[in-house]
């Protein structure tokens, strides 16, 4: 092997220095605002994960990595606003919070490192299709399933460690998705029949439609979890437009999403419950029952203003769960339109980066995959800020890289290496 | 006391939110800067390092007028593998090729079976090639100009 050159990456680096001055600021308005007082002592913890951050920038640099110096930062970013709020909410989880970050940052190095060539991927894609859904049936499962928050998306050994697979499975889908639509997309996108301006491509070409839908359906009557099915549908309607060009899969896949949610409605108590208590949260027999969350995230939101209530000095601590749930809302109420707004922008930059990367790739596998990956984050801050400001149903989608959790975070951390795989590549095509 | 405190904590939580914009000006003019760059980078691949303008053509070949941009060494033929793509029975797969070497244009005829004509002659080596010039394959006529 050729002993890697390293390069020096300015612009991350210059970037990770203003994450830096925010992560700190924010967190010593935190922790002052808990104790009443300034103690240096206490940066202990965020020292510990810049430190993190500046050992991932290194570890790009000593490779001589060629790829995109800016999707690094947002994300470190974004999981530094992470850890100013799990102090901020729930500081005995802190802790917990930074080793996760160390198993992310590690499952990003080893992902920047292996595989070394990305479209290998595309070769194994129905291994990783097998993967996917093993992982989304394994919270059923007798054993190992658990089910926590009237959701059963949680594997673990009781007591030891416990992980939602459903964040493990989004990556597989994409990669499954980006190998099967780079294969198959000419056929789905030259359909033989028109009827006037709907295409009508023969049965066998819907069927991997039909059969999303159906595992989209299952999951949502069996696990419970709305967020899930909605990405997990979103995703793949999606990356079918990106690879056909053609709307009419999407609005049919759509009116499929929209008859099953119906029929759902109406057969299965806990699709109801979250659709009711959406519709109507301060009914007097939910406001303090299923509706208790929900409506006291919109009371938080409420106490928000153009400012906020300044961090540290709200009152987040009423939503239940506020640290998985509700960061957003949390959040928002510190630091008002102003900091929402910068949060938002966030994803923004991040969700327009993967877009570019995508659109720069060399191959349609990887252009889909970069694509793929991106709409994840986009998509998840869209159904989650969303649910938290009662625009739709809630669901339990987590808020990427800032929401807390484990399996949330290092999936996140792998999301993005793989992206900035993608960009390295085109780096090095193009020269 | 306890009225600095509370000012020096509003500074601080002040500071965070100023903070996380300059941080996002700096990453916003990040991505500005690589889409400007990348729209150069499109520009000079669509503008080339000259153009041949098709200046006589029929039915199944380019449209007059049509700039076809040039690179340092440029093939020319009728197979679509070709830079410049000349769709005429009378081409060749590979026709000719045109290049910029020592500071000048040339252009080479590639074996092609009914040969190369420029400024109405067929080249038999490889001959300088000026602004204005025009070279012909079969019943497509081309004029070799400046990018724009």
């Amino acid at each position: 092997m050729i002993r890697p050159r390293p390069v020096a990456r300015l612009g991350e680096l210059r970037l990770l220095v203003w994450v830096a001055a925010f992560t700190l600021a924010g967190y010593v308005a935190v922790v002052a605002a808990a104790s009443g007082r300034f103690a240096w002592y206490e940066i202990v913890v965020p020292i510990a994960v810049l430190a993190i951050f500046g050992a991932l920038h290194l570890f790009l640099a000593s490779i001589g990595f060629r790829g995109d110096q800016l999707l690094l930062p947002i994300s470190v970013g974004l999981t530094g606003i992470g850890f100013i709020l799990v102090e901020r909410l729930a500081p005995g989880l802190l802790l917990q919070q930074l080793s996760w970050l160390v198993i992310a940052a590690g499952a990003f190095c080893v992902t920047i490192l292996i595989p070394r060539d990305l479209s290998v991927l595309a070769r194994y894609k129905y291994t990783w299709a097998l993967l996917g859904v093993v992982l989304l049936v394994s919270p059923l499962l007798p054993v190992v399933g658990r089910e926590i928050n009237g959701a059963s998306i949680w594997v673990g050994v009781a007591g030891v460690v416990q992980f939602e697979p459903w964040e493990f499975v989004k990556i597989a889908l994409v990669i499954f998705f980006a190998a099967y639509l780079e294969e198959y997309r000419e056929v789905l996108s030259t359909p033989p029949r028109r009827l006037g301006p709907i295409p009508v491509p023969p049965i066998p070409y819907l069927l991997p439609i039909v059969g999303m839908w159906l595992v989209a359906m299952l999951v949502m009557v069996f696990e419970k979890d709305l967020g899930a099915t909605l990405l997990f549908f979103g995703i793949f309607l999606a990356m079918l437009y990106l690879a056909t060009g053609e709307p009419f899969y999407v609005v049919i896949g759509l009116l499929m999403l929209v008859a099953g949610g119906f029929v759902a409605y109406h057969a299965f108590a806990h699709v109801a419950a979250r659709v009711d208590v959406w519709l109507a949260p301060f009914n007097s027999d939910l406001r303090f029952d299923q509706a208790y969350q929900l409506t006291q995230g919109l009371f938080s939101l409420a106490n928000a203003g153009l400012l906020g209530a300044g961090l540290g000095n709200g009152m987040p601590e009423q939503i239940p769960v506020v640290w998985s749930d509700f960061v957003f809302d949390a959040f928002t109420e510190e630091v008002g339109f102003v900091g929402a707004l910068a949060l938002l922008a966030f994803y923004l930059v991040f969700v327009y980066r993967g877009m570019l990367i995508a659109l720069r790739a060399p191959t349609t596998f990887l252009q889909l995959l970069a694509a793929g990956l991106s709409f994840i984050v986009a998509f998840q801050t869209l159904v989650i800020v969303a649910g938290n400001a009662k625009l739709i149903p809630l669901t339990g989608i987590t808020l990427p890289f800032v929401a807390y959790g484990g399996s949330s975070l290092v999936t996140n951390f792998m999301l993005a290496a793989v992206l900035l795989r993608v960009s390295d590549i085109t780096a090095r095509v193009r020269r | 006391m306890e009225i600095t405190f509370a000012v020096i904590l509003w500074a601080v939580r002040i500071a965070f939110l100023v903070l996380l914009y300059l941080f996002l000006i700096r990453a916003f003019r990040a991505l500005h800067r690589s889409l400007s760059d990348e729209h150069i980078a499109v520009t000079a691949r669509q503008v080339g390092l000259a153009a041949l303008v098709v200046i006589r053509s029929h039915a199944g070949g380019p449209r007059v007028g049509e700039r076809l941009p040039l690179r340092a060494v440029s093939s020319v033929g009728r197979d679509a593998g070709n830079d410049v793509v000349l769709n005429d029975e009378a081409a060749s797969t590979k026709h000719a090729i045109v290049s910029f070497a020592d500071g000048d244009w040339w252009l080479e005829d590639a074996g092609s079976t009914n040969g190369t004509l420029l400024n109405g002659s067929r080249i038999w080596d490889k001959e300088r090639f000026h602004y204005g010039d025009e070279v012909a394959v079969g019943r497509i006529a081309l004029r070799l100009e400046r990018a724009q």
